[in-house]
């Protein structure tokens, strides 16, 4: 299969074309200028690749990883820790979760029964039950989730990382966002980074790669004809750099143009979840959440350094997609979490069976937890100061539960993470220091975990 | 992290030799290297540790010496005395000017090992070497006495041009010093470019297209010496001028149309592009460049200013704001209130001084001479400056205004308020949310009565007000005054409310904007978004909602805010022109209003010959690709110094000479023959300077999105000439206008904008980073914008002959040249085989057209 496709797109480069090979990450002539930035200390590291899971919204930690008998125990009460305890909106008494928890692994890691799939994998997963934030409301929650900081102007996490380490597949986007909308495209922007470095949003509510890829194809030329056209066009474009004398620009676009022609062949198949078997597809599920991960499966196979998905949706449409539960919440998330479950979960197993966990690091979480207290009666507000984040492969150890929050779940007390430490964290096993990973502007050398951050290396392998 | 965990090789490596030299230890050396010194080594050593330049606060925490020295506030460990240690305090949390460490307050456990290790009397078993027992002296910023001597704030003067060996090259003075620079170097300028080269050049920097085939052809052909002098006072006398260079200038005021997000408090700015259009206007007319940012940043505090130049004021109307969710804390409002100041500082700093104040938010600049005061005394001035939507008529009584402007912002917020109020949502506390919003909905009809009172002489006023809250709530404009007061269901109630006064005036008002949550909203309603003088503090007295308090006309002092934390306020800090750059300290003060007026003039009084520097090197940049100084927004000391200081000193002083004239500098710069040069490359000059430092030649480009997009059309004919007016979106398929004219926004920037490498408008940018991507080229290969073109440029070769007339045709719309030999058989062969059109978009893809040499 691989092969056939391999000489049929081999047939439609004649002349100056080299060949993007598929699953080869080997395409010399577009080989121009794949840079690594990070200076730094070489670091022991195992992650080349990043899959971040994002749970928009601010999924609740107290519902499916860090479970609190005092809830039911004092349901309904307001304790005195809570005084003083300002969130977005007004709360009331505790609120107990009414799923079951059972310890799973050799680590006894507490999982409960809305995430069944994540519980058969958790020896592989890292589920960190001390996460906190700095802020409780959402726009300024993913800022700092994404870049560090609460304001909308710095590059985000993949921006970093991309920048540090360069691309492995000059014909995909090194940075893949792959999101049902394009709202919120301030997660991914590059900021005062480069522009190549912005995150590249390709539409996940699709699956057909020329709708999720603005002027993928070309609508009146099949590739033999259009072949004959950049033919034509590349002809003129030597003429012109012999005329004029060698020029970096000249240069590097006459090879953009040669990447953009097989981009167009490669993204159809790798952006083309459908070409997997229909055993793969159920497995993932077929839905945004299975589409997404399965797709990032397949961007991680062709070298994609990071892919942040943001998968949204619930088989219910009464039921809202993110993950913002103010109200009904037990509802919500009976409702919202299979796909989840079943897609994060195949997600883990399947790297696994490729061999590809080890180099990929898989995050899952939002910009926040919730509130063990209730708003509005069967709802929880947001909770900045206490909420549960999980990495898997990557050089993680797994089925480990690590940190805790205190009796309630209000917040992290116990070996506390950050979300700078987190982000200090992620770049140490990509094999970057996060002191050292920094970029010049406006006058000083701006980090991702700005002054802050602290590697958390109980937590690596 | 518990201290507890920490693994052991962790402690050995840090301490084994001490531990190992010392004898058997006390309790306290113990609980010391147990429990103390690894919460040290992970949570104090990052901001104090002797390896750092300024460890904060001078107190280092790394050496037996420094723990024992305290900091600059003095002792932090008293031996014995928990109670009297500074640093039990801090870590208690109980001192509200100093908690540590600032992420988050240890665990109770780890604060009780600090109280008894003191009680023990604070042993500290570790052994300094020598070398670093001393406490280096914290990293300090330029002083402002060095300051005054820093390059870029001497004053600028006129100097005579150096001698040069090659007395024929030159042309303007600019010529002289690049010559003796590069004769120092022992280079070569490079020739002239060739006619067409020039022209393309001419046209694309001062109208933003390259000229079509017969305006290429009506100069080629001109005899008359002097025409590449006419040439450029046409083109400077263009209206497309204005926007080609209200352009470059907007990227330096962030300009937007929206903000990052869209939330209830922070909707999109629907007359932002009448800021945009006055910046065009502003150009066209060569508005001095110091009136040109006097008035953008104090246009309605400057006397006998025409009403209509208020648009100017949109340089702060329409700045990004962050969104103010009423029901968080009054500090993270207040801190979030601090962003926006933040933001303004930063964009009057580097945008107009190219100093980077802003990095003095939290503590005095590491290296420049900027004190935390100076950032503060500049935040005060937009402290005390609200944006706001002020109508465009002329005749308006400056009382009615103010009040106008504060009850349709109080309206807004309230709106917003009870809009969450009556969601229909449970609440927690239901006794106080009803309360609240009864006495809300009472301010709401007082307010709106005395709006009401205006219908006679501001109807449109009165319009604009009755809107707040369909725009908020995107609900549609049908109101229905008869859904009244006693109506069970707050929420309709609410809106009922809203709708009751104004409906007739509504009714009378132009078409209301489409509500929507982003970007359609543009409005062409008479009114401008601007600012006004008016303090904003944040009002934390109710316990659930946090409001905002505008006093109009009353400025504010900003306290210093230590650490830059809202909850650690220092001294009130007056509101005052940076120390550095002022010319006594006595008169640096700002007394009337916001100060937004005293801080235009001082701009261009005290820092005049650094304001001069700065835009004539922007300007410079974007003729050149490249300034005399590398860092176009940072003239402090991170920035590049200038590879030409004299040339920049002379054009500066000359340009103040010329009052401050942008067209005076363009024909100085665009005559010289420095900027006629050819851009090729010469491999003798590039051994000495490849990056071109010296000028031996034009550094070739690639085309900015707007230049590439409107060249196109322009060539095929598409492009309308009609200036100004309401913001379209870049992708419609009607959109037949300038660039300049697509709608801005910070949330969703335009995808082919954003692969071309537009700024990112949430800051001031310097420039713009030009990259070459797969992704620009399917664009290029695949939009219909390109095959609609391409389409066009066949259409225009229809009625050639044959084949070959055709592809000369083509060639000349689109590539503006001769085709030779070998294109026409290329032409000809790909014909064969496919359509006019085919061809035209493959002419449009070849590097030639997007290319600046």
């Amino acid at each position: 299969m691989t092969t056939s496709r391999r000489e049929w797109i081999q047939s439609l480069c004649g002349g100056l074309g080299s060949v993007g090979l598929l699953g080869s990450l080997a395409s010399t002539s577009a080989q121009a200028a794949t840079t690594v930035h990070y200076a730094g200390p070489a670091i022991a590291h195992k992650a080349k690749h990043v899959i971040f899971l994002f749970l928009t919204g601010g999924p609740s930690q107290l519902d499916m990883f860090d479970p609190k008998p005092s809830l039911a125990k004092y349901a309904g009460q307001r304790p005195a820790a809570v005084s003083g305890f300002r969130t977005e909106r007004e709360t009331g008494g505790l609120l107990p979760s009414p799923f079951k928890f059972k310890k799973y692994g050799r680590g006894g890691v507490d999982v409960s029964e809305l995430c069944p799939q994540i519980a058969s994998v958790i020896d592989d997963v890292c589920v960190i039950k001390s996460m906190y934030t700095f802020n409780p409301t959402h726009t300024q929650g993913k800022n700092l989730a994404h870049s560090g900081s609460i304001l909308a102007n710095r590059p985000s996490m993949g921006a970093w990382v991309t920048y540090g380490l360069g691309t492995e597949n000059e014909n995909l986007p090194s940075f893949v966002v792959l999101s049902p909308n394009t709202e919120g495209s301030s997660l991914w922007r590059a900021g005062f980074l480069p522009s190549e470095y912005q995150g590249v949003p390709f539409n996940s509510s699709e699956t057909d790669p020329e709708k999720m890829i603005r002027d993928l194809r070309n609508k009146q030329l099949d590739p033999q004809a259009q072949r004959k056209q950049l033919d034509l066009v590349q002809a003129m474009n030597q003429d012109y750099s012999a005329s004029f004398g060698a020029d970096s620009f000249l240069e590097g676009r006459l090879k953009a143009m040669e990447s953009a022609y097989r981009v167009q062949f490669e993204a159809m198949d790798v952006f083309d979840v459908r070409k997997e078997s229909e055993a793969i597809r159920e497995e993932y599920g077929k839905n945004s959440w299975g589409n997404s991960c399965l797709l990032a499966r397949r961007l991680v196979e062709r070298g994609v350094r990071y892919i942040h998905l943001y998968p949204a949706g619930a088989p219910d449409p009464i039921v809202r997609p993110d993950w913002d539960d103010h109200k009904d919440i037990f509802t919500s998330l009976r409702t919202r979490c299979p796909n989840m479950d079943q897609a994060a979960g195949t997600l883990i197993r399947d790297l696994k069976r490729r061999g590809l966990l080890d180099e990929t690091l898989v995050v899952w979480g939002g910009e926040f937890g919730r509130t063990p207290v209730s708003e509005a009666g069967d709802g929880r507000d947001h909770n900045p100061y206490g909420y549960t984040m999980c990495l898997a492969g990557g050089g993680v150890k797994g089925g480990i539960a690590y940190g805790a929050t205190d009796e309630f779940g209000f917040r992290a007390v116990e070996n506390r993470v950050s979300i700078h430490d987190m982000h200090a964290t992620i770049l140490h096993l990509l094999g970057m220091n996060h002191e050292r990973l920094t970029y010049r502007y406006a006058g000083r050398d701006f980090r991702l975990t700005d002054v802050y951050g602290e590697v958390v290396k109980d937590i690596i392998a | 992290m518990r201290p507890g965990l920490y693994p052991l090789v962790l402690m050995l490596a840090t301490t084994a030799h001490s531990v190992m030299a010392q004898a058997p230890a006390s309790a306290g050396e113990e609980l010391f290297e147990r429990n103390i010194r690894p919460v040290l080594v992970t949570k104090c050593f990052a901001c104090h540790s002797s390896k750092l330049k300024a460890p904060m606060g001078g107190f280092t925490v790394d050496t037996k010496a420094g723990l024992a020295a305290g900091g600059a506030r003095g002792p932090e460990v008293v031996a014995g005395k928990p109670d009297e240690s500074r640093i039990l305090h801090a870590l208690s949390y109980t001192d509200n000017t100093l908690q540590m460490p600032p992420t988050g307050k240890l665990p109770d456990a780890v604060i009780a090992d600090f109280r008894q290790w003191i009680e023990l009397g604070a042993p500290d078993p570790r052994k300094d070497a020598p070398a670093t027992s001393a406490t280096p002296a914290p990293l300090r910023g330029m002083s402002i006495a060095d300051g005054k001597k820093w390059w870029s704030f001497q004053p600028v003067k006129e100097l005579p041009a150096p001698a040069v060996k090659e007395q024929a090259w030159g042309r303007k003075k600019i010529d002289a010093f690049i010559l003796a620079k590069l004769e120092e170097n022992k280079l070569k300028p490079s020739p002239e470019a060739d006619k067409k080269t020039l022209v393309e050049r001419a046209y694309l920097d001062l109208v933003g297209v390259k000229p079509t085939y017969e305006e290429l052809q009506a100069f080629v052909s001109d005899p008359a010496p002097n025409a590449y002098e006419k040439l450029i006072d046409q083109l400077l006398a263009s209206p497309h001028y204005g926007e080609r260079w209200g352009r470059h200038w907007l990227d330096v005021a962030r300009y937007a149309e929206d903000n990052s997000t869209s939330e209830a408090t922070n909707p999109p700015f629907a007359f932002a592009w009448r800021y945009r259009d006055w910046v065009i206007e502003a150009m066209n007319k060569d508005t001095p460049y110091n009136q040109f940012v006097k008035l953008q940043l104090a246009a309605d505090l400057m006397p006998g200013t025409p009403r209509d130049d208020y648009r100017a004021l949109g340089y702060l109307g329409v700045a990004p704001v962050y969104h103010k969710e009423p029901r968080l804390s009054q500090e993270v409002l207040y801190t979030f209130a601090t962003d926006d100041w933040d933001e303004r500082v930063d964009a009057v700093g580097r945008g107009l001084m190219g100093l980077t104040v802003a990095c003095a938010r939290c503590h005095d600049h590491k290296f420049d001479p900027i004190k935390q005061t100076d950032y503060q005394g500049l935040a005060g001035v937009f402290a005390s400056t609200m944006r706001a939507e002020r109508p465009m008529r002329a005749d308006l009584d400056p009382k009615v205004e103010t009040r106008y402007l504060w009850v349709a912002q109080r309206l807004f917020d309230m709106n917003v308020i009870m809009g969450i109020l009556s969601t229909g949502e449970k609440q927690t506390n239901p006794e106080w949310a009803a309360k609240k919003l009864e006495g809300m909905k009472l301010e709401q009809k007082q307010l709106q009565a005395e709006i009401a009172t205006l219908k006679d002489r501001y109807p449109e006023m009165v319009a604009h007000v009755a809107r707040i809250g369909t725009i908020i709530r995107s609900l549609p404009v049908a109101l229905q005054p008869d859904t009244k007061a006693d109506e069970p269901d707050a929420a309709a109630d609410a809106k009922a409310d809203i709708a009751a006064v104004p409906a007739t005036a509504a009714a009378k008002a132009p078409a209301a904007p489409r509500p929507g949550r982003r970007g359609a909203l543009a409005s062409d309603e008479p009114f401008m978004n601007a600012v006004y003088d008016a303090a904003l503090y944040v009002d934390g007295k109710d316990p659930f909602m946090t409001e905002m308090d505008y006093r109009p006309g009353e400025p504010r002092d900003l306290p210093l805010f230590k650490a830059g934390n809202v909850a650690n306020p220092g001294d009130i800090v007056p509101r005052h022109f940076p120390t550095v750059l002022a010319k006594s300290d006595e008169e640096s003060k700002f007394f009337q209003g916001s100060g937004r007026a005293e801080l235009g003039d001082k701009i261009f009084s005290d820092a005049a010959p650094l304001s001069a520097r700065v835009i004539v090197n922007r300007v410079w940049d974007w003729h050149f690709g490249k300034g005399l100084v590398g860092t176009a927004s940072d003239f402090g000391t991170q920035g590049e110094r200038p590879t030409h200081p004299e040339l920049l000193d002379d054009l500066a002083a000359r340009f103040i000479a010329n009052g401050w004239s942008l067209k005076w500098l363009h024909r100085e710069i665009m005559l010289s023959s420095a900027y006629r040069q050819s851009s090729a490359l010469r491999e003798d000059a590039e051994q000495v300077d490849s990056t071109n430092k010296f000028v031996w030649r034009m550094n070739p480009r690639r085309l900015d999105i707007e230049a590439y997009r409107d060249s196109i059309m322009h060539a095929s004919g598409t492009l309308s000439d009609k200036l100004y007016g309401v913001s379209i979106d870049f992708d419609d398929v009607k959109n037949d206008r300038r660039t300049i004219y697509s709608r801005i926004s910070r949330g969703r920037l335009n995808t082919v904008l954003r692969l071309y490498d537009f700024p990112d408008p949430m800051q001031s940018s310097p420039g713009r980073d030009l990259t070459t991507t797969p992704l620009q080229q399917l664009f290029v290969m695949n939009s219909q914008f390109i095959q609609k073109q391409a389409e066009t440029f066949a259409t225009l070769a229809d009625n050639e002959p044959d084949n070959a007339a055709k592809i000369r045709k083509l060639f000349h719309t689109i590539l503006l040249r001769e085709p030779n030999p070998t294109d026409i058989d290329r032409g000809m062969t790909y014909l064969a085989q496919a359509t006019l059109a085919q061809y035209a978009q493959a002419l449009l893809s070849v590097n030639e057209v997007i290319f600046w040499p």
